[in-house]
């Protein structure tokens, strides 16, 4: 029985600090079963010892092989040549470094800003006294356990940190992984420092913009966003809010309470309750200017609430 | 053909100009849009913060509506809709105790959802059941030379493993549609990143950077305007410009209009019919389209 191969040409990025950053050219013929991490094993050991790459488990758990293959953020471990050739039907494949952190050598990547991140948000269990000197124990529920299980699958492989268009910008957002970490520990009944977490994480919370691609590259499965929403849920616990925080929360209660009582979201209201008047007013200025007042009129207008709105009520309280 | 409808609450509100155009062009290309009758809003991408289990209810609200139309999906012209109906599907069918919480919640209301109707987005319905070949047949005013940036955003691609009709990192609908028009699609490394909306009540000031990020990275690349698929990027770009020229101090402009009101304009309509922005009408001045 013959084999199914693949005669495939990759194109790997490649960077040392005396040649820049260029172009390198390799082909190689896979089966079907061959990761990416093998093939580029199988490149660096036949071919060019100097290609440097990181990899060690190759099973998903070590989070080492994190790079863009044909510009989706992957592990190579857990990707298929023929996957990637099935899905884009094409033989030739583009490998290269992660986005946003510095390369240190071809798909080698420099990790300290991840770590900084990481440990930024404790990530350890803080158990109680009692339990570190030997005279008590934990006890973790099962329905506690399910519930945490998701967000502490992370194995720190950076894929939605390098993706995440908010840490680019925005140097009190400690980005998605950090979040998936901090929020395990923020609702773990076992640990004692809930409101310092409170402090490290909410703020940080309110700067996601929802972009959604943390959830998308994530090997695990974790939904860092998702993290983030239920971070956001907890805000009432919160003792002394931020700008950001409690502009935030301003935002989505005059969200939540236009659609509690008319089953859509009326944005003049939304908008005013959310910014206030005098911001309100100011964009007023632009929207005129864009030649937008028609769409603010018949925004105001014309949008007619649910005419059962009392279901919508309902299922708000029941 | 006949589709259901979901237009949502910027599409009936502020971004009214993308109701009129996707009217227009599901007009001329032979689609029946008939209104989900009663819908309510999807929560807009905030409500799932807010009380997870009655974000999804409200969700399956609109798509039971749809199922007792006797039809499978409904069509939406707004990205952030499309993607809140996905999740909460997903949620309801992946997640055992969400299921659970909405069932009881669900309990002596209106809402029976058999999990066959489903959302989609127009741009997915124009290119899967009408075809490229159908949409070039009616451009009757090719836009050649428009250099166009074709902007995906967030919520219509990601998490690719439920939106699911491209590749999230490798996208192609929007240079597909715009080629169809005659124009010149402008890809650029920002068209998949954030437009900044859903930060404009926690961060305003970041929201704004985001947006300005976006058109300039499409300007840069040498765009002449940029076509987005959303109701709510459609707030940060279209009545927001003057606000993002004034933050950054920005000298040029760089109009974004919705993706069907581009179509709109190659099947001959006039810039008034489709809610065009000043900016917009005048960049296609200058380029003698109009």
């Amino acid at each position: 029985m013959s084999v199914q191969t693949y005669e495939v040409i990759f194109r790997i990025r490649r960077y040392s600090p005396e040649k820049g950053s260029y172009w390198q050219e390799y082909k190689l013929t896979v089966d079907r079963f061959t990761q990416f991490t093998e093939a580029l094993r199988r490149i660096k050991t036949e071919q060019d010892p100097s290609l440097a790459y990181r990899a060690s488990c190759h099973m998903a758990v070590c989070g080492s092989c994190g790079m863009k293959i044909n510009g989706e953020p992957r592990l190579a471990c857990k990707t298929l040549v023929s996957g990637i050739i099935n899905k884009y039907g094409s033989n030739v494949i583009t490998i290269e470094p992660m986005d946003y952190f510095p390369v240190i050598k071809d798909l080698i990547v420099d990790w300290e800003d991840f770590y900084t991140r990481m440990f930024k948000v404790k990530p350890r269990l803080y158990p109680a006294k009692e339990v570190l000197e030997g005279k008590g124990e934990h006890r973790l529920k099962p329905e506690d356990q399910r519930r945490l299980w998701k967000f502490a699958q992370c194995i720190w492989c950076g894929l939605c940190v390098s993706v995440c268009p908010v840490i680019r910008e925005d140097p009190e957002f400690l980005g998605p992984a950090a979040h998936a970490k901090g929020y395990r520990f923020l609702t773990d009944p076992r640990d004692t420092i809930t409101d310092e977490r409170f402090k490290i994480l909410s703020d940080s919370a309110w700067r996601c913009t929802y972009c959604y691609h943390c959830f998308s590259v994530c090997p695990r499965d974790i939904e860092p966003v998702t993290a983030i929403k239920k971070t956001r849920a907890l805000t009432k616990y919160v003792k002394e809010p931020t700008n950001v925080t409690f502009n935030g929360v301003k935002h989505s209660e005059a969200i939540a309470g236009s659609i509690k009582t008319t089953g859509k979201i009326m944005e003049s209201l939304v908008y005013l309750q959310t910014y206030g008047l005098s911001r309100s007013l100011k964009d007023l200025i632009f929207i005129a200017k864009a030649g937008r007042g028609g769409s603010l009129i018949s925004s105001i207008l014309e949008e007619k609430p649910v005419k059962n709105v009392s279901e919508i009520k309902k299922l708000f309280e029941g | 053909m006949k589709i259901a409808y979901y237009p949502g609450c910027a599409t009936h509100g502020f971004a009214k100009d993308i109701d009129v155009a996707t009217k227009k062009v599901a007009e001329t290309l032979g689609i029946e849009l008939v209104e989900i009758p009663d819908w309510n809003c999807c929560g807009g991408g905030f409500l799932d913060e807010y009380d997870e289990v009655t974000h999804v209810a409200l969700n399956l609200r609109n798509l039971s509506q749809v199922e007792k139309m006797r039809m499978d999906k409904f069509a939406t012209p707004c990205s952030v809709c499309l993607h809140s109906h996905r999740l909460a599907v997903n949620k309801y069918k992946e997640d055992r105790d969400i299921r659970e919480r909405v069932n009881k919640k669900i309990e002596g209301t209106s809402i029976k959802y058999e999990g066959k109707a489903t959302a989609e987005h127009i741009v997915w319905v124009l290119l899967r059941d009408v075809g490229l070949e159908k949409i070039k047949a009616h451009v009757k005013r090719p836009l050649t030379g428009l250099k166009v940036a074709t902007y995906y955003g967030c919520q219509i691609l990601r998490p690719e493993q439920i939106m699911g009709f491209e590749p999230a990192y490798n996208p192609h609908s929007l240079s597909d549609l715009v080629s169809a028009t005659g124009a010149t699609p402008v890809t650029f490394n920002e068209m998949i990143n954030c437009c900044g909306f859903p930060l404009m009540g926690s961060n305003p000031n970041m929201g704004l950077k985001l947006a300005y990020n976006i058109l300039n990275g499409a300007k840069k690349n040498g765009a002449d305007l940029l076509v987005h698929t959303c109701s709510l990027c459609h707030l940060q770009f279209d009545p927001l410009h003057y606000r993002i020229k004034e933050e950054f101090k920005v000298e040029w402009t760089l109009p974004g209009i919705y993706i069907l009101q581009l179509l709109a304009l190659a099947f001959g309509y006039q810039p008034d019919e489709i809610g065009l922005s000043k900016l917009a009408i005048q960049v296609l001045m200058e380029k003698g389209i109009i």
